[in-house]
């Protein structure tokens, strides 16, 4: 039973360490540690597309942001308004958004079966429910593993503010392994995303050696480390070992990359970083821009939960329309002046931007102002790169109760996605249980009319 | 003879209050009459696992590693017992020992050892609550419960004693023993807390745990690849039946709780199809009035009708201990993936009933075979497949283990004396570092690293300190010792990362950088670069 890891970085024989390791002399420079690593990977993949994954923690309310029923009892107090598309109204809370329909397809009938949270956070993030030992890797894992190159220096998979409570393993890389999991920044607690602290969680920690460490001693110290794991990694093949090494090197070559820059935001022009909004979810997105522009093919932005609206993002069991204002106030100038700073700099063709949840909620509003989790018609976006924007896929009954028209599955969504980032979903993994496991749900009917 | 560098280590290491005081064994704790007979007993099932890997090994022509020195065997069998390396005082007294009998006496030591209550607590807990290790609410849990489960080891209470108990334990606030203060007394009810008091989680959660079965796939359709039936899951589901909530309540809260007796039912969501309580057997219990549905299937559980229960907990001892399950994963019982060494498994059980599920005398016995014994350094092809264990597999250490080897290593304290044992969690560097290091890869012997915990192990404070020349204890005494020689201030150090002493061709090499200082051209801060070099290497972030 091979692991991931062990194709990805076959161990280097102990010739190999001791030419790197210096044997008593200390002369060579960490470079040619890492050179070697670079060979390793010499089968890396031309670079493809990448992608923006905005996460709605908590299973946003498509009634009050997307599919608007004014005319219905269930519609709510909404109003909706007209968008730089004809004939596509979105709410009056996302005015900003509403000028960049033109990059986006709505996709207003998806029908998945999964109500509670844990399991719906599962499938909507791996594209499988939970089943038996298999480890499903999420999204991020999967597509920047097809996405991403061996080669940089930052990693190819970045999540900013992950709330992973309500199911851990939605957000990990499963069968993948280590190597493809994300760098996590920024605090998935919703308390975090109400408050200033954004700016200092952001950063990535313990990038600089300690005080008192001269540059010189950390390389030393490197070559000092590399030499003890030469000898143990001959001795001790496996999975530990190479994935120890590997995590040290992609840490070194981050440690010393320039491109490490992108997670300081203060370059950027203050009226800028204002029009992102001055919130985790804002400036995660704006750092989500740096990322993409700097080569990460997968940075995902979570908005677990805003100033004024109490409890996790947008599970809005009680008062759902305070707290969906509040949120739409967040979401719409980040989501906005993305796509648009996108456009700016050129990357909005090469970059597809995926707004979801993990379901939607009840078209009927319960006795506390609120609405439940509903999985039965509810809402997704895609927009910009692979793209054909300015559309709605699919319709809702009047009431918002069922699927109208064109239901669209949690594997037909996915696979949409996949086509517009370039990748395969008919592409093979092989799982921790050695069973291959397709990118996408082998049954899968992508949207074709949403492609571009 | 112990080194100079043991000399000083040895009374650095003196004012060791990590807990395993092996110094003085308590007078109670002298092998009685019935301990010595167990101990042959132990010795007796270590031999027959010997002999049926050995089988196996010959039908495979396995040629197996070497057996380990006592160096190398005291700093993984104080891993695995105690959950941190060894002191390096106790491991001159170990090496200078010449007692026939001394890999069994120190086995002896760390199980009388209070690191052996605090680590197999922490251990137990992330078996039965793992929702705490990645949900902030569950977390509030731990405590409670880990004082509830020291309070079982430190009496090495039977294993079949603590789930029942685990399985009967009063929820209802009116039958608690004292109402207005639930909590007064230290019970499992953490666990019921953890599986949000829902039947259809208390069923995964136990058959899984205690039966080593994943029958949770089964909730929503007949299991794909097993036999599970959906309609059998519910019926398990339905032992669990009578706990009623008050579904305002918040999660887990325990005031809102009523208990049901008498033959309760549940439906199977989406059908009209109710379900009485049945064992995975298929059997179903005539249920009384005024009969428990709990008591009844923990009276099933631990008897000896039941097949699975002494094997997954044998399985997942040995799991434990080897890296990896006879059936592996540990708690994957199914057609589709046997056990390794069916009869091996069949006896491991047999014996664990034989000796009333005690815990102590499983550890005795697998730790004492030769296989366990084996070194972890490949010496020949034949040892790759991990299934045929001809080579110790390496293990990656916990959160909780690495941190407080850390500690051990460099004469950090804070994790002792802060960790007051039925106390509350607090923000400590021990909880920092153990949320940092938290991992979820169930195999222990595919653990990976990611790359913040590189960081963190690379330029953190916590390491930063345990390496650095102003606050690591032991980094200092070695440093500023007078009378060392730099060949011995580097054994020294290896001693206390490694628990060996460097071969020449280390010492050649490091003595070298250390003589000529470094970039730094400082020799003390060349140790220190030693120092931090070690304890970045995979020779000290796993079990070897």
């Amino acid at each position: 039973m091979k692991s991931p890891i062990h194709s990805a970085f076959p161990a280097l024989s102990r010739r190999d360490w001791l030419k790197l390791s210096a044997c008593g002399t200390f002369g060579l420079s960490m470079s040619g540690w890492l050179s070697a690593m670079a060979d390793e990977a010499r089968a890396t993949k031309e670079r493809k597309r990448s992608c923006i994954l905005l996460w709605m923690s908590g299973g946003p309310s498509q009634m009050d942001t997307f599919d608007l029923k004014p005319d219905h009892e269930n519609g709510g107090s909404f109003k909706p308004i007209d968008t730089s598309v004809p004939g596509i109204q979105i709410s009056e809370h996302l005015p900003k958004l509403a000028q960049q329909m033109q990059h986006c397809a709505v996709v207003r009938s998806m029908l998945t079966k999964e109500g509670d949270h844990t399991r719906a956070t599962y499938l909507l993030r791996t594209g499988y429910l939970p089943q038996g030992p298999v480890q499903y890797p999420t999204l991020g894992s999967v597509w920047s593993h097809q996405l991403g190159s061996e080669e940089s220096e930052l990693p190819n998979f970045v999540s900013i503010a992950p709330y992973r409570f309500l199911s851990p393993a939605a957000f990990g890389p499963g069968f993948l392994g280590p190597k493809y999991a994300p760098l996590i920044v920024g605090d998935g607690n919703p308390n975090v995303g109400r408050n200033a602290d954004y700016e200092k969680t952001l950063q990535v920690k313990n990038l600089a050696a300690p005080a008192g460490v001269i540059a010189e001693q950390t390389d030393s110290r490197l070559e000092l480390l590399a030499g003890l794991e030469a000898d143990f990694a001959a001795g001790h093949p496996g999975t530990p070992s190479a994935s120890h090494r590997a995590a040290y090197l992609q840490a070194v070559r981050m440690m010393r990359s320039e491109a490490v820059k992108a997670f300081d935001l203060s370059p950027e022009p203050e009226a800028l970083r204002d029009a992102y909004g001055r919130n985790q979810f804002g400036q995660g997105c704006l750092l989500a821009r740096r990322l993409v522009e700097r080569g990460v093919p997968f940075v995902e932005v979570s908005l677990n939960g805003v100033q004024g609206a109490p409890g996790l993002g947008w599970d809005t069991h009680q008062d759902n329309f305070g707290a969906v204002q509040k949120l739409s106030e967040t979401l719409d100038p980040a989501w906005a002046t993305l796509l648009d700073d996108l456009k700016t700099r050129g990357l909005l063709d090469s970059t597809l931007v995926i707004w979801m949840g993990e379901f939607g909620r009840t078209p009927k509003i319960n006795d506390m102002k609120g609405r439940d989790h509903f999985p039965a018609a509810w809402t997704t976006v895609l927009c910009g790169g692979g793209i054909r924007g300015g559309q709605v896929v699919g319709k809702t009954s009047p009431d918002g109760m069922t699927v109208a028209e064109r239901p669209v599955a949690v594997a037909d969504f996915l696979a949409t996605a996949c086509l517009a980032l370039g990748i395969d979903p008919m592409g093979q993994n092989t799982s921790n249980v050695g069973r291959p496991i397709r990118i996408a749900d082998p049954n899968a009917k992508p949207i074709e009319e949403a492609l571009a | 003879m112990k080194s100079l560098a043991g000399i000083v280590l040895a009374g650095l290491f003196v004012l060791d209050q990590s807990g395993l005081c092996l110094a003085q064994p308590a007078p109670a704790a002298a092998p009685s009459t019935r301990d010595a007979a167990l101990a042959d007993d132990a010795q007796r099932l270590a031999d027959k696992i010997d002999e049926i890997i050995a089988r196996r090994w010959k039908a495979e022509q396995v040629i197996p590693a070497a057996p380990v020195d006592d160096a190398a065997f005291m700093r993984r069998v104080t891993l695995d017992i105690a959950g941190k390396i060894p002191a390096v005082s106790d491991l001159h007294e170990f090496l200078d020992d010449s007692a026939a009998y001394k890999r069994r006496h120190l086995v002896e030591r760390l199980l009388e050892s209070p690191a052996y209550i605090t680590h197999f607590s922490s251990v137990w807990r992330a078996v039965m609550l793992p929702e705490a290790d990645t949900d902030l609410q569950m977390r509030a849990l731990v405590p409670g419960f880990e004082a509830w489960l020291r309070k079982q080891f430190s009496a090495n209470a039977s294993f079949d004693a603590v789930v029942r108990e685990i399985l009967t334990v009063p929820v209802d606030p009116r039958l608690a023993a004292n109402p207005l203060q639930p909590q007064s007394d230290v019970t499992p009810v953490g666990f019921y807390q953890a599986k949000q008091l829902k039947p259809e989680n208390l069923a995964a959660g136990t058959a899984r745990m205690f039966l080593g079965v994943r029958i949770e796939c089964a909730q929503c359709h007949d299991h794909p690849f097993d036999d599970w039936k959906r309609e059998q899951f519910w019926g398990y589901a339905a032992f669990f039946a009578g706990v009623e909530r008050d579904q305002n309540a918040a999660a887990g809260a325990l005031d809102a709780i009523k208990e049901l007796f008498g033959g309760r039912s549940l439906s199977i969501p989406g059908t009209d199809k109710r379900v009485v309580p049945t064992y995975l057997n298929g059997d179903s219990p005539q249920l009384k009035f005024r009969d428990s549905p709990r008591t009844i299937l923990a009276d099933w559980m631990i008897s000896e009708q039941n097949a699975y229960f002494a094997r997954a907990t044998v399985n997942r001892l040995w799991g434990q201990f080897f890296g990896i399950g006879i059936v592996n994963p540990v708690d994957d019982f199914t057609a589709q993936n046997p056990p390794s060494h069916p009869e091996l498994l069949d006896e491991l059980a047999r014996q664990f009933v034989a000796h009333k599920f005690d815990f102590k005398f499983l550890i005795r016995a697998i730790t004492a075979s030769k296989t366990y014994q084996l070194s972890s350094r490949e010496s020949d092809k034949s040892q790759q497949n991990p299934r045929l264990f001809a080579r110790m597999a390496l293990k990656g250490l916990s959160a909780g283990q690495l941190f407080d080897s850390i500690s051990q290593a460099t004469g950090f304290h804070e994790s002792v004396t802060n960790r007051n044992p039925f106390g509350m969690m607090n923000n400590t560097p021990r909880e920092e570092f153990v949320r940092m290091f938290e991992d979820s890869n169930e195999t222990i012997t595919e653990r990976q690293t990611t790359i913040l915990q590189a960081l963190s192990m690379m330029n953190g404070q916590f390491v930063a300190d345990a390496t650095g020349l102003e606050k690591s204890a032991a980094l200092v005494a070695i440093a500023d010792f007078p009378l060392m020689t730099t060949p011995e201030r580097i054994e020294a150090l290896y001693l206390a990362a490694f628990s060996r002493k460097p071969r020449p061709d280390e010492l050649d090499r490091l003595v070298l950088y250390v003589d000529t200082g470094g970039p730094a051209k400082d020799t003390r801060k060349a140790l220190s670069d030693v120092f931090w070099a070690l304890l970045n290497s995979s020779e000290f972030l796993f079990n070897r």
